[in-house]
Parts: C-alpha cells; structure tokens; sequence
C-alpha cells in the first residue's frame, strides 16, 4: 500500500482536509470523506458526466481526475451550489422545465449548465449542446435540459439586470 | 392533444388531482444531489465485493486456485462456488426457470459470468486480487446464434433445463434435455393453408434485431448485512424488491419474514434491474462473511449482466391484391444468452403479438426461447415487442409497396378495430390502435407532398404502428395510511425509477381523497413497510398500482366517512370528501385530523385502506396458444420520421421524430409525454448505432467509449409528442401504461424512411452507416472490397 | 487502480532527471485523461508518476513569435488552446476543432502535449498539426531535438519519444497568404463518438488554380499521414469538381484503414474518399468564410 498524502483544500467554500491514497480519484475521496453523494461514477471514463466536479473553476471529471492534484484547489460540487429549500436559479430552471427523470446525470448536467452560463450568459441551442454534449442522459431528457438551460439562463440575466455580479448570481439567493 | 373520450368511464373529480401538471415529487431532491439511490449507501464495517469473471464462452472449469489472491495484503477472502454450497445447497436461480449458479460451479456458460469473488474492506484491493485468482477451463464448443444454437444436437448450453414454476403461465413447463431450447411457444388461430391459398401474394423475409445494453447510469448495486438477529437486509437498485424477498427466501429455505429487501430512487432501470440479479450472491457473501458486503458494476460488468435479446424473425404473410392480410405465419427465435432470466415470458408475453396490430383471418405463430454462450438477455424497455414490430412493420411497407398501396393506406385497411378478436382469441376493448394510426397520419401529415429532395443527401419519411399486451398475471397490493393529523402516506411497491410513479401515485391517492398530490408522501419499497408488488417493468404499474392505489385510497375513504357519519349522524352517502376532510350537508366541515381526534379523544390513531389488484387472466390453450383473456389491455404506439441520408456515406439522420401513444388517461400529462420522448430517443440508439459486438463471447465495445448511447447531438432537430387518450374500462382513471409505448415502432419506421429516401431495405438493425452504404452499392452493383 | 506514488517536481531539470531511469513504469502525467483510463483498466500499471503539474506556469503559455510561428506551451490545456484569441487569429481551424474534441470537462485538463505523446490516431489536432507543419520540441537529459509532427507520431500509439523525454514546446510555423482550410470529422456512431474519419485540409489559390494543397488523414489510419501524393497532384489544377474527385481517390487509394467495430477497411476507404474530396471542397469554401470545421 501506497503512503496517504493529506489533502487541504476548500469544499465548496469551506476548508477541508483529507489523507488521502495516491490513487484514489476525487469521486472517491468526496464521497468517502465527505459524503458528496452528488458526485457519482458511472461510465468511469469521463464520458458521461455523472461526476462533474469544479475544481478552481473548470468542470472536470472526477473519476479520471486525482484527488491529490486537488490540494490548495477550490473544489464546487452541487451541494454547494443550492439547498433543498433555496434552490441556485438553474437548479430551479431544471425543476420547472423537468430537466431529469432517473435524476442520476442530473447533478452533473446541473454543474456543466452552470458552468456554461458563467461563461456564456444567452447560450443558443447549438451552444448548448456543444458545452453539454460530454453529459449524457439515459433517460434522454435532452429537450427539457436545453429548455432549462435557457430558462436558467433568463433567470440569471433577470438577476445581474437587478444588480447581482455573474458570480452570486449563480448561487442560490440567500 | 388528440383526445377520444368514451361515455361511462370515470374522469378526474373536481379536485382534479388526476390530469394536473404536478411537478415530480423528488423535484429538489433529484437538483440537490440529495435523492437517495443505493448506489450512495455504506454501512460500518462494509466489505467490498469484485467478480472474478470467466474469460471463456464455455468451458468446464477444472480447478480455481484462490491462494494467491487470498495472500493479498488486505483481502478479507476469496469466495468460490463451492464455498456458496455450504450456505445455499441448491444455488440455482432465476424467474423462470432455475438455470443460473450465484457462482459457477463446474461449469462456465458465457464470458463474463462470476466465477469467484474477493472481498476487502479497500475496493481497489478486492479488484487488484481479481487477477491473482487462476482458473483452469477446459475449453467446450461454444454457441452464439439463435437460430443455430436452436438446430444443435450436440452441444448443449445446459445438461438440464429446471423451470422454475413461478409464474402462472409458465406452471406447465416440464424439464427438458438434450436442447438449448429453453421454452416454446405456438398459436394456431383459423385453417393456415386455406387462407394462404386465397392469397393473391405471398411475402417472406427474415428480420434480424442485434443485443443491446440497458445502461442504466446508476450501475447495478446491492448491499446485503445481517440483522441483529440473524436476518438478511438486502439493500438493493431493483426493479422488483417482492420478487427478490421470494427468491432469495427460497434459495435459503427460509420464511419471506426473516429477508428484507429495500430500494430508493434507481438511477435508471429499463429492465436491467429486474428480478434477481447481485442479490442472491451477495445475501450469500453477507452469510459467508457474517459482514455487510456491497457489490457495484463497474459499466464494463453492467454489459455482461443483463442485455435485450438479439432476435431472428422469419415471417410470412399472404395478402390479397386489393391489400387484406389473409394468413400470417411468424417464427422468432430469441437469444437470451446462457441463462433464462425472464426470456421465457418474452417468449410467450411478445410471441403471441407477433402478428401485429391487424385483423388477420388465420394467424401461425411459433416462438423459441433458445440459450446461447452469450450474456444473458432479459426484458429492455418493451419486452421483445419492439424486435417484433421491426419485422412485421418493415414487412408491412414492403408489402404495400409492392402492391402499389400507400403504406398508410395499407395499414388502415388492415387495423385491428375494437370488438373485433385478436389472433389469440381475445376481443380488443378500449384499444387505441384507429386513433393512434390516425393521429400519427395527421401529425406526419401524410396526405401532403413529400420532398425527397437531390443530390447526395436524400430524404424520406416512414411511420409504423406496434402493439403490445401488458404482461398478466401480475398483482399490485397498495395501502393508504391517514395518519393522525390527516396527512398521508401511500405505501406500495413501485420503484421510481425515473418514470414518475411517485407522482402518479400521490396524484391518484390524492384524487380520490381530495387532498393536493404535493401532500402526499409516497413511501419507497421496503417489504418490511410496502405490501408487494410484483415488479416494476412493463408498463405495468400506472393500471395494476394505480388501480391498487385507487382501491386503498377509497377503501380509507370510506373508513373516514363511516367515522364522520358515526360522529355527525348524517348518512354516509349525504357525506362528501374534499379538502383533506369531510363536508355534511349543514355546511360544517371535519378534516380528517378533527375525525380521528374526535374518535380517540386526542390525535391518535390512524386510517389504514387496503387495496389490492389482480386483473382477470386466462392462459393460453396448451395446443392453440389461444386465450379469450390473455392480457388487461393493450398498449399502442406509434411512430413516424422524416430522415435524411447521406448516399454517399450512408449515414442516416433523423431530422423530425413524432411519437404518438395511446396512455388511456394522463394521470400526469407532463411525465407522459416525456416517457413517450425518453423511450423514443432511446429506441434511437438501437435503431441507428447500439451494438454489442462480441469476439468469441467476449463483448469487445463494454464501455461507453466505444458503445455509443444518442446524447444531445443525436436529437432530431424537430421532435414532436402526442398523447392519444382512448380510456380502459378497468384503468385508474382510464389510464393505461406508457413506458414502452414510444419504444416500440421507431426502428421499422426509420427503415421504412429509408426505403422511401433511397430504395434500399435494411433487414438487420441497427443502421449504421456502413449497413446502409452496402445495400446502397450492392443495388448499383459496386460493393468494396477489402483496403 | 494499482498502488503508484505520485512525485510532483517543481522545473523540467527536476523532472528530467525523476525521469531519467530504467525503470520502464515511470512515467510523466500531464492533464492525465488518458493515463487514468489506462490505469483503472489496468492496462498501465506504474510504480511512480511524475506529475508536470507545476511545470505548468512556464510550459502553457500560447504565443506567436517575432517571425509569426506559433508556439503551444505543451501543458496548455486543449480548452486553452480552444479559447485563445492568438489561436483564432492563427487559424480558426484549431479553435473551431476543439469545439467536437471530447467534451469541456477533458479539454479543462488534458494538455497539448499529452495530446500528442499518446499517439491515439483518433486525435483531432494531429492531422491539422501535421497538414500545418508543425514541429515538437523535446527535452531530454542529453539535450534538445526538434522533430517535425509527421515523424514525430511513428505508429499506432507509438512516437518517437524516449519515456525519459519531456515535449517542450509545439511550433506551427506562420501560415502562407491565403491559406484557407478545414478539419472534417467523420463519426460512425453517436454524433460524439471518436473520429472514424478525420480530414485536415487546407488549399491556397493563386491564378486560378491550387497553389498549394495539404491533406493529413487521421482516426482511419493507424496514424495521421500527410497525403503529399494528394498533394502534388492537385498543385496547379483548377479547383474543378472533377480534379478533387480524382484527389479523393488518389487518397482512398493510398491510405489501408484497420477494421474495428466503427466500420471494416474497405467501408472506411470509401468514407475517406468522401471525407477527402469534402474536406477540399470546404477548404476552398472556407476562404471567403475564414476556416471552419464540420462534423459530418
């Protein structure tokens, strides 16, 4: 066995730290250490998206990325975006436009939608579908995702228009 | 929305619960990442399991050496069929019948089945000791079409054939020998020969159907522990948590009452969580181990678990010049790999359909459960009926082609109508198979010019009809709790996996007891908790459940009005239920809360409705196959396309998608046409590129690298859904099963839009590129060779 | 995944040198995409890793040089090359590529430079690399080299790289006037599957007839090639249907594509035909609409 390295870094605004083992992936290390049940591996190549991570603002997958190589990252995961009862604009877009069935893909679709409305504030539909194209859905809610992508995307503008900066906006209102 | 309302069928009240847009119940819960999935479960002082998989198609295993492995630092054990024997002497199990060891012994029967496996508190251990486990085979010819497979007199998949005897319909299945033919099964409805004879025509063509994988995304997973007194709690993502209590009840000569099985939310079914799949082995290593053992595929296991049936369709059809089906005869062979699963009710279920949504004055069917040295195949989103409608709606264009009908036309005058008797016997009631056709005509807009456009790129357009009959006999056992204060609680057995059945469940519940859905809690399967079910798959729960549901919600309802009469002295019948309460005719108002305080003197107590639901079934005639009752109702689905295909690369794209579905009620319109799109969209994939493609036994794509699955660039640039409402009888509401229905004729109606682009048909899906430029050149004469 | 330890120098000499050993399961890990499928599926099962992490301030820029030839830092992520104005102005054939390449998340991290030592022929940058006459710049502990991309990729997965060698720079030399071009993606399965056909082609036009015409063939060969027969056919042809007809068969003719489950050889002889004569057709589409990419 491998020595344990511990990791310090902040999980989704709040300083963490973890030992953990060289070849341990960051899906790994935050769903043993942190419970970050929304992080999830599936196809386990970086295919489909399911464990979406934001590490120092870009999305990665998480089952092809080292948990070491997070050490002094930021680290964003959906929790950290919205909670149950104050939703983030796009997890609200995503409930009204019905954007998931199973809800398994649902948090990474959720973490890349928010990602490209960060960077693209009134994608179209192509541009969707380029940013998201690395996410798939087996219960292909595909339409209702690019619906919510748009729906998320007015939200946000409606947002900034009233005074908040791309950055909180993005967040669940508090 | 097209809507065909019928008198005398109990719509929505004046609550309307049913037919509202009710957002999904788990809404936040799915966005946050919180929803639960058994995928996300760890206990304190959890094993790991990883499978020792064989390498070989078929092989007697000579020896397993486990020392190596055992010697890892870190691994728990190596456990091996043998050491499954002490705990469960007779390991063989399955629905149908019991052909398949929870580890193999002696024998190995396809590549990739569990051989061994290692447990260890770290996974990366386990999975590292996976290659230090040696087994010895000694190689045995291996066989992989069905239709060979079928013909062979030598070499056997299994020495025994043991049915199970679970199901009804399947009771009188004998052990069998010296075949690979697991089950068969035939109908012979009006003199076959006679109506050929008054054919003016005669068609036959062989369809092919390829296998393909479910996927879902959350990867198969069970947690099995004992409890504090020695029973088994097996937390598990299936489809059918009743069956897995009975199964591994059974295999350990049990009580149901000592083997607890629950699920949650499932990320993704479709049919690959069905029945009994890690749960046998892992309540067996939880035995073994006296430890909580958890086992998740990896995506690459997940391919050689479970698989749709590959199939071969042979059908003949005699038609009249002026375009009437007189006689059909249809021969399918399905593939269902090493083990049975549930291949033998595919058999039955789906071969009976065979013939189609038609009127057909003498039918023929015959259908082959057959095993093969390949993974084994179950139900996928249709069970068998969408490899079937491949056959005999391609069949059906080129029949109309040929007689210079339109295929529309065709079809219309060969339509199975209500009151009019199915091939097996059965009289159609409440089918919506006239008004699915029609709505898909007008929706396709099939009476207007078609540009087939030129040069390389062509376009075409094709439609296609299917049926299919809800698997029976099945049973649903709901209870709806009013708890104290007056909320709610329905409780039955029905995993959402993705369909929405929470939904539709508190919506119904909520219907019947003026409540608002949103209110109601609907209480995951738990056999400790829920009443059985007998599975989630095929459609089946909106009208088995749903009806469960209804009959449990009313049966609470008149508990609590009996209560309210009793404390106001009106009649029963003066009473009414709205708002969460009762309403007499003073004007006063009881909540149900204010009955059960007024009856216990304080909030106490609660009102538990029962219901229970089994439609009426009778099995088909061992000789004609036929049956006056063979299914509850029926599902009819439709779809048509336009494609456009690339003449010089044989790419086909589908630019517009229309799928229309008879749902009887939309209990919930939102999630029925979503479920019509999903089953479309995935249909899609296996239309136009899904394959399992296998090297010796070995599936050589087990990866979502090169086992491709349609994502955001696949969508048609225009996709249209329409919800047919033609009401049951006996539905809640009127509501039938929609989770199928959008599967089961997109494939034959991208072939026939193919045909109708660039006048090739493809017989085999799916329609890959290089399937369609090869047909293409082999029409011009001019076919490559090898580079 | 196998136990590794994981070392993370902080300069290329130190780097070098963790990598200048016999030990045949040392390795250096960039944007790790690729070496992480390789590891979980055991088909790489190293002892030590050294990760080029921290080499990445000095190593990623992306710049043109005084003389107009491009530079791309070697642990420059693909989403760094695809979002860069210099890149753009370059050539809009690169940005326009990483658009289709796998998805954000890979670009986010996967590096030019591990982009081109893993020698996978279903690459999108290769072939348009090559038909750009790009060169690699390598570091060793015995000094520096330059090769150029054609010689560089030797063979299925295979380059000319020495494991105790580090990619240091990728330099595309400044484009010629009125160079116009195209990549063409060809994909057998799902619209984001790996290329079954990918075609790099750029054409300058003078008096009428092709100055000068590049083609570079990937995903369909067992590595990207320039097809200089190709070439030299069409320089100083009209740009007639019927010449690249004959171009295109020039290249089916002169590429042996290796069967797989995305279509047998002679399928994809012919889809490279089609691909090539597309692709030249676009490429001089593409002057009056400044580059572009297409995804067929």
């Amino acid at each position: 066995m491998a020595e344990l390295q511990t990791i310090r870094f902040r999980l989704n605004g709040r300083p963490v730290e973890l030992a953990v083992q060289p070849y341990e992936t960051l899906v790994e290390a935050l769903r043993r250490g942190f419970q970050m049940y929304s992080v999830r591996e599936s196809c386990g190549q970086g295919l489909c998206g399911c464990c979406t991570v934001n590490v120092d603002g870009r999305a990665v997958s998480g089952c092809l990325y080292l948990a070491v190589l997070v050490d002094g990252c930021d680290v964003q995961t959906v929790e950290g975006l919205g909670t149950l009862n104050q939703l983030s604009p796009v997890q609200e877009a995503f409930v009204e436009c019905e954007g998931f069935q199973c809800g398994f893909c649902t948090p990474g679709m959720i973490m890349m939608a928010t990602q490209l409305l960060q960077e693209n504030p009134d994608p179209t539909d192509e541009e969707i579908k380029h940013y998201m194209s690395g996410n798939l859905c087996r219960c292909a809610a595909y339409p209702e995702i690019i619906a919510a992508v748009h729906r998320a995307a007015e939200k946000l503008r409606a947002q900034t228009a009233a005074g908040n900066t791309p950055a909180t906006a993005i967040m669940a209102q508090r | 929305m097209s809507k065909v309302l019928e008198s005398g069928v109990p719509a929505g009240t004046e609550q309307g619960q049913v037919g509202r847009a009710v957002k999904r119940l788990e809404s936040q819960a799915k966005v946050t990442g919180r929803a639960e999935y058994i995928h996300n479960l760890e206990v304190p002082g959890m094993l790991h399991a990883k499978v020792v998989r064989s390498t070989i198609a078929h092989a007697r295993i000579r020896g397993i050496d486990t020392q190596e492995a055992k010697e890892l630092p870190g691994v728990y054990d190596v456990i091996t069929g043998e050491d499954i024997l002490k705990v469960i002497p007779d390991p063989y199990y399955g629905p149908a019948f019991h052909d398949q060891p929870i580890l193999a012994l002696d024998k190995v029967r396809h590549v990739g089945e569990p051989v061994a496996v290692v447990l260890a508190t770290d996974v990366h251990v386990a999975d590292r000791a996976t290659d230090l486990v040696e087994i010895d085979y000694e190689e045995l010819e291996p066989l992989f079409h069905e239709v060979e497979s079928a013909k062979s007199e030598t070499t056997f998949v299994h020495d025994v054939i043991r049915p199970a005897g679970t199901f009804a319909d399947l009771k009188t299945l004998q052990p069998r020998a010296k075949t690979n033919v697991s089950m068969e099964y035939h109908l012979r409805n009006g003199d076959l020969d006679a109506a050929f004879a008054k054919a003016d025509r005669v068609f036959e063509h062989t369809f092919r159907s390829q296998q393909v994988s479910h996927l879902p995304l959350e990867p198969i997973v069970t947690l099995a522990q004992l409890t504090d007194t020695g029973n088994l709690l097996i937390h598990t993502a299936s489809q059918s948590p009743s069956f897995v209590r009975i199964e591994v009840a059974r295999l350990l000569g049990w009580p149901e009452n000592k083997v607890r099985v629950r699920t949650a939310y499932l990320g993704g079914g479709f049919g690959a969580k069905l029945y009994i799949k890690l749960e046998a082995l892992v309540a067996a290593l939880a035995l073994i181990t006296q430890r909580p053992v958890r086992l998740s595929l990896t995506m690459e296991e997940q391919f050689y678990t479970i698989t749709r049936h590959a199939a071969t369709v042979t059908i003949r059809t005699g038609v009249t010049n002026d375009g009437r089906i007189v006689a059909r005869d249809c021969k399918t062979w399905w593939n269902g790999g090493a083990y049975a699963d549930i291949g033998p009710r595919v058999t039955q279920k789906s071969g009976f359909t065979a013939a189609g949504p038609y009127d057909i004055e003498a039918v023929s069917l015959d259908s082959y459960a057959v095993y093969t040295n390949l993974p084994p195949a179950g139900a996928l989103r249709g069970f068998g009926i969408p490899q079937l409608v491949w056959a005999y709606e391609s069949q059906a264009d080129i029949i109309a082609r040929e007689l210079g009908i339109d295929p529309l036309e065709f079809r219309r005058k060969n339509i199975l109508r209500n009151g009019r008797p199915h091939a097996t016997g059965t009289v159609m009631e409440d089918v919506g198979t006239v008004e699915v056709l029609e709505e898909l005509a007008r929706k396709m807009r099939w009476d207007e010019p078609f540009d087939h456009g030129s040069g390389p790129i062509r376009r075409g357009r094709g439609l296609a009809i299917g049926i299919k009959a809800a698997v029976s006999p099945t049973t649903s056992v709901a209870f709806v709790n009013l708890y104290s204060d007056g909320s709610c609680g329905v409780y039955c057995g029905t995993v959402d996996m993705g369909q929405g059945s929470d939904t539709a469940m508190a919506q119904i519940a909520a219907d019947v007891l003026g409540l608002e859905a949103e209110s109601v809690r609907v209480i995951h399967p738990d056999t400790e908790v829920t009443p059985y079910d007998m599975a989630t798959l095929g459609s089946r729960s909106t009208f088995h459940m749903g009806n469960a549901v209804r009959l449990a919600a009313e049966d609470a309802k008149r508990q609590m009005v009996a209560l309210c009469a009793e404390q106001t002295g009106f009649a029963p019948e003066a009473l009414a239920v709205q708002d969460g309460g009762v309403a007499a005719p003073d004007g006063s108002f009881f909540t149900y809360g204010d009955i059960l305080a007024r009856r216990f003197g304080m909030q106490a107590g609660n009102v538990l409705g029962v219901g229970s639901y089994f439609p009426y079934y009778k099995k088909p005639d061992a000789t004609t196959g036929m049956s006056d009752h063979i299914t509850p109702y029926w599902m009819v689905g439709g779809s048509g396309v336009e494609v456009e295909v690339d003449t010089e690369t044989g790419k086909v794209r589908i630019v517009r998608l229309v799928t229309v579905g008879d749902c009887g009620k939309a209990i919930n319109p939102g999630i029925v046409k979503r479920q019509l799109s999903g089953a479309s969209f995935m249909q899609m994939g296996f239309t136009l590129f899904e394959e399992m493609v296998f090297d010796e036994g070995q599936v050589v794509n087990a990866s979502m690298a090169d086992y491709k699955i349609p994502g955001f660039w696949d969508l048609p640039e225009q996709n249209e859904v329409s919800i047919v409402e033609v009401p049951h009888r006996n539905g809640p509401f009127g509501a039938k099963g929609i989770g199928e229905t959008g599967s089961l004729g997109l494939s034959p109606a991208v072939a026939n839009a193919v045909y109708d682009a660039v006048g090739v048909r493809i017989y085999e899906t799916p329609l890959t590129p290089e399937r369609v430029l090869r047909a293409l050149r082999e029409q011009q004469g001019r076919v490559w060779g090898d580079a | 995944m196998n136990p590794f330890q994981l070392l993370q120098p902080e300069t290329l000499e130190e780097a070098l040198s963790l990598l200048n050993t016999d030990d045949p399961s040392v390795r250096p890990v960039a944007g790790g995409t690729a070496l992480m499928l390789m590891m979980k599926s055991k088909v790489f099962t190293p002892h030590t890793l050294v990760s080029l992490q921290r080499l990445k301030p000095s190593l990623s820029g992306i710049r043109l040089d005084d003389a107009g030839d491009l530079h791309l830092g070697p642990l420059a992520s693909l989403r760094d090359v695809e979002r860069s104005p210099v890149v753009a102005e370059f050539t809009p054939v690169i940005t326009q590529a990483m658009q289709t390449l796998s998805n954000v998340r890979v670009r986010n991290v996967a590096t030019v430079g591990g982009h081109l030592a893993h020698g996978d022929p279903h690459m999108d940058l290769p072939p348009i690399l090559m038909a750009l006459d790009a060169r690699v710049r390598i570091s060793g502990q015995a000094g520096e080299r330059e090769v150029a991309l054609p010689e560089f990729l030797t063979g299925y997965y295979t380059t000319v790289l020495n494991p105790s060698e580090l990619i240091t720079d990728v330099v595309v030399p400044a484009l010629p006037n009125g160079l116009s071009g195209t990549y063409l993606k060809y994909t057998a399965l799902s619209a984001d599957d790996w290329p079954m056909c990918g075609v790099a082609a750029f054409v300058r036009m003078q008096g009428g007839v092709v100055a000068e015409a590049r083609v570079a063939v990937s995903a369909a060969t067992e590595r990207p090639v320039r097809l200089t027969g190709v070439e030299s056919f069409l320089r100083g042809r009209r740009p007639a249907a019927e010449a690249f007809e004959e171009a295109a068969e020039l290249a089916a003719a002169g590429v042996h594509p290796l069967a797989d489950i995305r279509g047998s050889s002679g399928y994809k002889r012919e889809i490279v035909k089609v691909c090539v004569r597309r692709a030249l057709e676009q490429a001089l589409a593409a002057r009056t609409r400044n580059g572009g990419v297409a995804h067929e």
